[in-house]
């Protein structure tokens, strides 16, 4: 063959990519990956002497590559079969499920977050009659991660270990309920529909009672879960099952998001049909919002200090507490709780992922 | 600028070529000093005027060198254009290295000056010193033209992270150099191979090496793995680089030497170091081994020559005691073979190539470093002087994660694919498929690149530093 042919096509393959780069509109949000987009940094006589301009720049292109997650869909392919990777930027798939590698086990993370919880209890909860309680949620990688080869924490010693740091609070351990399945195939969190039993074990440790029958809906959109957006792997998508009955449906939902109470609904349907439609649960991420049972059988209150595994799992202790607080000190600073709460006999319970205590420094 | 990354690939270079071959003949060096200017202002947009004032010391020394040849003045000015450029260096590489030890010997404290490395400084500067040296030795004439001269020096294919190209090499290529679409297909199959070695080899190696640096289980196996994964990821690299830097000086019409072949299969360490960074080696050999002496002088003097070779190679290599620890390492390995088992090597090339691969993979534990305390750990792991376990499960999950790319690239890194190539070329009665294959190959291989770039996957030259 005539070089002139291979130049010419190789010539054209660059100048089409480029064209396509230089041409194609502006994208602002990236759904998959759940994240906004670079856009074209400004231009200037400071910000090219700073370099500025060239790392935003380095940043646009990239975000606004054409045809991007085909792209990162084709590298995570390449990477898998051809170069032989177990895992794509710590993401992996086994056993039909995807997950992200959760290790080392971060001890000064370990400490920040226990840190955080002796100041809760120490401010506001040592001197009142709350009975305190702590159970923590091992990610999916507990299930999965070491029988397929995979890097884990030890989750044991892990809870162990942060238990040893929290000995003023009396653990409740749910281990022993849980299962690879109660957690979405494409997602971190765990299935409102198979987690009720772990609900009537909580609110039995915390000397009541959540036992309910519920009705089992199917939400009628699908479910593309963290995992999925991020691996830029082909897999069907979950299905969010959510539990209905009379007490959740007479119940009220105050969120102070903005300070002042604003009444929402247990599941947001606007949520399950926007970016990320485990959100539905109580609306996802919130700093403060309680839960109204103005059918219950005690006046008994519940606090709990969360993240986003209580979302789902807080409307199932909803029959056995006239009260749930929730509280996310992501969101909210630990020293500004006692500004809208006031703690005298209410059942507290600390409820946390493995996940966030590892990577604890959002916690403030 | 880097060339693995998609302003360069997808905007800087489509417009280069584009003005570049649009341009007469007579503005094509004033083009190709300009996009030099603007990519390497990129990534050093203040040091871009450094540059600049060094091309123009050099190239008025180089007129007064010339000018006076013969005579005391023409040594007097390449004293102070080498003595202006190593100056240069010295000052922005190694001033803090030399405070540190000052320090340290007096117990002064004198404070750090903390300047940031010049993007390509080495590689620059010793292209300078070449000029400078090769129009005092008459080999060259001074270039007359400071585009020409400005455009060699800058010239961006080559200009970060070598290869050092000497200006005797390509003085008449600057003036008078051919285009054709042979040269430019060599070029772009050069380019090609050697993004994909980055991108695709090099960096997913350098994921190997980041976890091994936050790994909380040491083990012996695991330090081995790190050495044997930190020497290939710097093959593929660097050689990576200088295969895109020569592929891109094909499209605009030079011919540079090549920097490496296939060091990694050497049967002794002098073997090695004549396929390894070829045109560093060649410069210290033409510009201080051979001006010192070289090895027709007595033997302490020679044994004197080799070590200041080797101790220059390493400081060159970085501003810490362990890059000089790794230069000498080098002078002793060469020196031993030189006076006793160079012969024995010579005739038993397998063991000769066990021999290569042990002390050289010794060698990255010791350049993977940032310093001497660091190196001295590298190598604690690697010979279990902590009493760590000989395996662990950081090591096991590596092996299983990166077996295949650590395979694909010990393969890679030997003659083997290019010998299987040429023979199914060699054979073939109808080689039209096969270049159409190739085609296909090299225009995939542009894409799956493109698809790390876009996904972020993105990792600096580690020869930048240097």
């Amino acid at each position: 063959m005539k070089k002139i042919i291979p130049v010419i096509i190789m010539t054209a393959t660059l100048a089409c990519v480029s064209l396509a780069c230089w041409l194609k509109p502006h994208t602002t949000y990236s759904q998959s990956e759940r994240r906004p987009l670079a856009s074209k940094p400004e231009l200037s006589v400071s910000s090219v002497v700073s370099g500025d301009f060239m790392a935003g720049f380095e940043d646009y292109t990239a975000d606004q590559f054409p045809m991007r997650d085909n792209f990162r869909s084709l590298k995570a392919l390449f990477s898998r079969y051809l170069l032989g990777k177990k895992d794509d930027n710590g993401l992996y798939s086994a056993h039909g499920h995807l997950s992200k590698i959760e290790y080392p086990a971060n001890a000064h993370m370990m400490d920040h977050a226990a840190e955080r919880f002796e100041y809760i209890y120490n401010t506001y909860l040592k001197d009142s009659d709350s009975k305190v309680y702590l159970s923590l949620i091992p990610d999916k990688n507990y299930f999965l991660a070491k029988p397929n080869g995979y890097l884990a924490i030890d989750y044991d010693k892990f809870i162990a270990d942060f238990r040893a740091k929290t000995d003023y609070m009396t653990y409740i351990d749910i281990v022993p309920l849980l299962e690879l399945d109660d957690y979405y195939r494409t997602d971190s969190h765990w299935r409102q529909e198979k987690i009720a039993d772990i609900a009537h074990l909580l609110a039995k440790s915390m000397g009541t009672d959540a036992r309910c029958d519920y009705v089992t809906n199917t939400l009628d959109h699908p479910f593309n879960g963290v995992y999925l957006g991020q691996s830029a792997l082909k897999s069907a998508p979950d299905t969010i099952k959510y539990l209905t009955n009379d007490i959740l449906s007479s119940s009220i939902v105050n969120y102070y998001d903005t300070g002042a109470a604003v009444q929402g609904d247990m599941y947001s349907m606007t949520k399950a049909h926007g970016k990320d439609p485990y959100e539905m649960f109580l609306s996802g991420s919130s700093p403060l919002l309680e839960i109204i049972n103005p059918n219950a059988a005690s006046d008994k209150e519940l606090v709990i200090f969360r993240d986003s595994y209580a979302g789902s799992l807080a409307p199932l202790l909803a029959p056995a507490y006239e009260k749930i607080t929730l509280v996310d000190i992501r969101y909210m600073q630990s020293s500004f709780v006692g500004n809208f709460l006031s703690f005298d006999s209410q059942d507290v319970l600390f409820l946390y992922s493995t996940t966030i205590l590892n990577n604890s420094m959002s916690l403030r | 600028m880097i060339f693995s990354s998609i302003p360069f690939l997808y905007y800087f270079l489509p417009i280069v070529l584009l003005v570049y071959y649009a341009a007469p003949k007579a503005f094509k060096n004033a083009v190709l000093l300009f996009s030099s200017l603007v990519f390497y202002a990129w990534g050093e947009p203040r040091y871009v005027f450094l540059m600049m004032a060094s091309i123009t010391a050099s190239y008025v020394t180089g007129l007064l060198i010339e000018k006076y040849r013969g005579r005391t003045l023409s040594k007097l000015f390449l004293i102070v254009s080498v003595a202006l450029s190593l100056a240069l260096l010295g000052y922005f590489k190694y001033a803090d290295f030399f405070i540190a030890n000052f320090n340290a010997i007096t117990g002064f404290s004198f404070p750090f000056l903390k300047l940031a490395l010049p993007i390509g400084i080495s590689f620059y500067t010793f292209q300078l010193i070449s000029y400078s040296v090769d129009v005092y030795r008459g080999e060259t004439p001074a270039q007359k033209n400071i585009i020409s001269l400005g455009a060699y020096v800058a010239l961006f294919p080559q200009l970060i992270a070598g290869p050092i190209v000497r200006y005797s090499d390509i003085s008449r290529q600057l003036t008078s150099r051919t285009h054709s679409f042979d040269k430019a297909w060599n070029g772009c199959r050069s380019f090609v191979i050697g993004l994909a070695k980055k991108v695709l080899i090099a960096n997913t190696l350098g994921e190997l090496c980041a976890s091994y640096l936050q790994s909380t289980q040491s083990s012996l196996a695991y330090g081995w793995l790190y050495a044997i994964a930190y020497m290939l990821q710097i093959y593929f690299d660097f050689s990576g680089y200088s295969d895109m830097a020569i592929g891109l000086g094909k499209f605009f019409g030079f011919e540079f030497s090549p920097n490496f072949n296939y060091p990694l299969i050497s049967s002794s360490i002098t073997e090695f170091w004549r396929r390894w960074h070829i045109s560093l080696g060649t410069w210290f050999r033409d510009y201080v081994y051979i001006p010192l002496g070289g090895n027709r002088v007595k033997r302490g003097r020679m044994l004197f020559n080799i070590f200041a070779v080797w101790f220059l190679t390493g400081f060159w290599h970085g501003a810490e005691w362990n890059f000089v620890i790794w230069g000498l390492y080098f002078g002793v390995l060469l020196t031993l073979e030189k006076f006793f088992f160079a012969r024995y090597l010579a005739d038993h090339k397998l063991l000769g190539r066990l021999y290569v691969m042990f002390f050289v993979i010794i060698s990255f534990g010791i350049f993977a470093a940032d310093s001497f305390s660091s190196a001295l750990g590298n190598l604690g792991a690697m010979f279990g002087t902590s009493g760590q376990a000989v395996f662990s499960a950081e090591f096991a999950y590596a092996l299983r994660n990166y077996g295949f790319v650590l395979t694909l690239a010990a393969i890679g890194a030997t003659p083997l694919c290019k010998k299987l190539w040429l023979l199914v070329r060699n054979r073939a009665k109808q080689r039209a498929w096969l270049d159409v294959l190739e085609v296909l190959v090299l225009a995939f291989l542009l894409i799956v690149v493109s698809a790390y770039l876009a996904d972020g996957s993105f990792n600096p030259f580690l020869y930048f530093r240097f």
